[in-house]
């Protein structure tokens, strides 16, 4: 995940925002994976996790204009509007939703916890596999195929796509163990 | 590399999470090496069951684009975003500082009033400025005059050492050469060749007639007598001119023609050059007036290079005259040079006053 190398450049990037709606496209390559891993999370469905966060996005952006920083990441903010978007959805009020964006709040008390800081970095981290391995991860886990399925669209044999699987998954927890230890 | 098997089991697992989110590996799964590696995969695998849709990141991002314009067209109605620098908003990701912009005005303004201030003061101070500037532009050159045609200068003297003055009388002609010195006391009445006796000078020189011949600048009209001077001629100096000078000239000075005053470039005669010259001051009623124009002054450089008998030749007056006699006088030069000689030369010398 493309880490805020500091607070004063996250600071720097949200005012910019703020003056250039041009350039929210940096606050949104930055928490994208935190915010979906959020969301999918708490309502543990693709379609309804994308929905959502497509909802927090335009929210976010709409909104950026009122956003004043007190010094606590900008995902922070995010995190409140995802679960104001969940709570909605959900038709019902949650604690959170009733707090409302309230800026002291935690984010252990909005429910972040470190799960959703290795899966948000799991996310970006299989865009950076090799085409074939993506593709294998992308349909076996995103679209459900199975092995057969996807041995003959990419006309190869069953053994050489649980191999890239294999391979795929190889990867992904070498970066992991190096990045989240 | 891990075995077929290993790729079989671990898509068959694989299958197991994807069908069923809550399934969990079982414990003795993670017995040996092996299954602890199968069980890190399977914890990848359970996390991957819930990644987006391959694309959803790009389409969201261009949904995002697409709106943003429409969200953030409508401008602040302050002037703050218009020029957000002055302001202290500043461009994009970089604020800047309300004092730098009004640091810069401070400074533009200072700059502003410092250019108008010192045309006010040109402007009420231009006549000292003028003079400044005329003691810059001052003709400090001496009139160098255009040499002379003749020889001038010169000058001679004689006398056969009698205890009398040389009387006065009329000098005998000239001549470019001499043959007979004049004598005013003939002691040879009877010479074997008889010459008219002349002076060595231009022919064509007129000098005030006497009915007997003598020095014509001697101060006594008798008795006659040739002078205490010794080699012949009239007068106190020596060498068959008339005079109290050397040679077959008249007057003082030496090497015949006409001699007593002082010399004049050319002929032999280098022009003096200017040592020091001090510039001259312009004259208050002169600067008011702002009178212009030049005087001439005629001037001895003596052969010691100092000034003296200064004579304006050409006035300007307003004070002018003097202000230029005034510095001139002050004047110093290295003396004309005739023969190897230091000698008083006569130039003019013009002094101009101008206002810019």
């Amino acid at each position: 995940m493309k880490a805020v190398e500091s607070a004063t450049d996250e600071r720097l990037a949200v005012e910019a925002a703020q003056r250039d709606p041009s350039r929210f496209a940096e606050l949104y390559e930055n928490n994208f994976e935190r915010v979906y891993a959020y969301i999918a999370r708490r309502v543990g469905n693709r379609e309804e996790a994308q929905d959502l966060t497509a909802e927090v996005f335009h929210h976010a952006l709409a909104n950026i204009g009122r956003y004043e920083w007190r010094g606590v990441p900008f995902v922070g903010w995010l995190y409140r509007i995802a679960a104001h978007a969940i709570a909605d959805r959900w038709h019902r009020v949650v604690r959170e939703g009733q707090r409302g964006e309230d800026e002291s709040a935690t984010l252990e008390e909005i429910g972040v916890d470190d799960e959703i800081e290795r899966r948000a970095m799991l996310f970006q981290l299989v865009d950076s596999l090799p085409p074939d391995q993506r593709l294998v991860i992308t349909r076996r886990f995103v679209d459900q195929r199975s092995i057969r399925e996807i041995a003959a669209e990419l006309r190869r044999s069953e053994g050489a796509v649980k191999q890239l699987q294999f391979r795929a998954l190889h990867t992904l927890r070498a970066h992991m163990r190096s990045r989240h230890g | 590399m891990a075995s077929t098997s290993f790729y079989d089991q671990l898509d068959e697992k694989i299958s197991k999470v994807i069908a069923d989110p809550k399934w969990q590996p079982a414990d003795s799964d993670g017995t040996n090496e092996t299954d602890a590696s199968m069980r890190e995969l399977l914890a990848v695998a359970s996390d991957l069951r819930m990644m987006p849709s391959a694309g959803f990141k790009t389409k969201l991002m261009a949904d995002l684009v697409g709106t943003a314009a429409p969200q953030f067209v409508a401008p602040p109605e302050s002037e703050e975003s218009i020029l957000p620098t002055l302001c202290g908003e500043g461009y994009d990701a970089y604020p800047v500082h309300r004092y730098s912009f009004a640091a810069s005005v401070v400074l533009h303004g200072a700059t502003l009033a410092l250019m108008v201030w010192s045309g006010m003061w040109v402007a009420h101070n231009q006549r000292e400025i003028k003079q400044q500037v005329v003691a810059l532009v001052t003709d400090v050159s001496p009139y160098v005059l255009p040499p002379a045609k003749d020889q001038a200068g010169g000058g001679g003297g004689g006398g056969d050492r009698d205890k009398l003055a040389a009387s006065r009388g009329a000098a005998p002609k000239f001549a470019h050469e001499q043959i007979t010195p004049p004598a005013v006391v003939l002691r040879n009445d009877h010479p074997q060749l008889a010459v008219e006796p002349t002076v060595v000078g231009p022919p064509d020189i007129k000098l005030p007639s006497f009915p007997t011949t003598g020095d014509p600048m001697a101060k006594v009209f008798g008795p006659p007598s040739n002078g205490t001077g010794s080699n012949g001629g009239i007068g106190s100096g020596s060498g068959g001119g008339i005079g109290s000078g050397g040679g077959p000239g008249v007057g003082p000075g030496y090497g015949g023609g006409i001699g007593g005053g002082v010399y004049r470039v050319g002929g032999g005669v280098s022009a003096p050059r200017v040592l020091y010259s001090p510039d001259p001051e312009y004259s208050d009623e002169a600067r008011k007036a702002k009178y212009q124009g030049s005087v001439v002054l005629w001037i001895v450089v003596g052969s010691d290079g100092r000034v003296r008998d200064i004579r304006v030749q050409r006035t300007l007056g307003l004070g002018l005259d003097e202000k230029a006699i005034e510095a001139v006088r002050k004047w110093k030069f290295e003396p004309a040079m005739k023969n190897g000689q230091p000698v008083a030369v006569q130039v003019n010398v013009e002094v101009n006053f101008r206002l810019y």
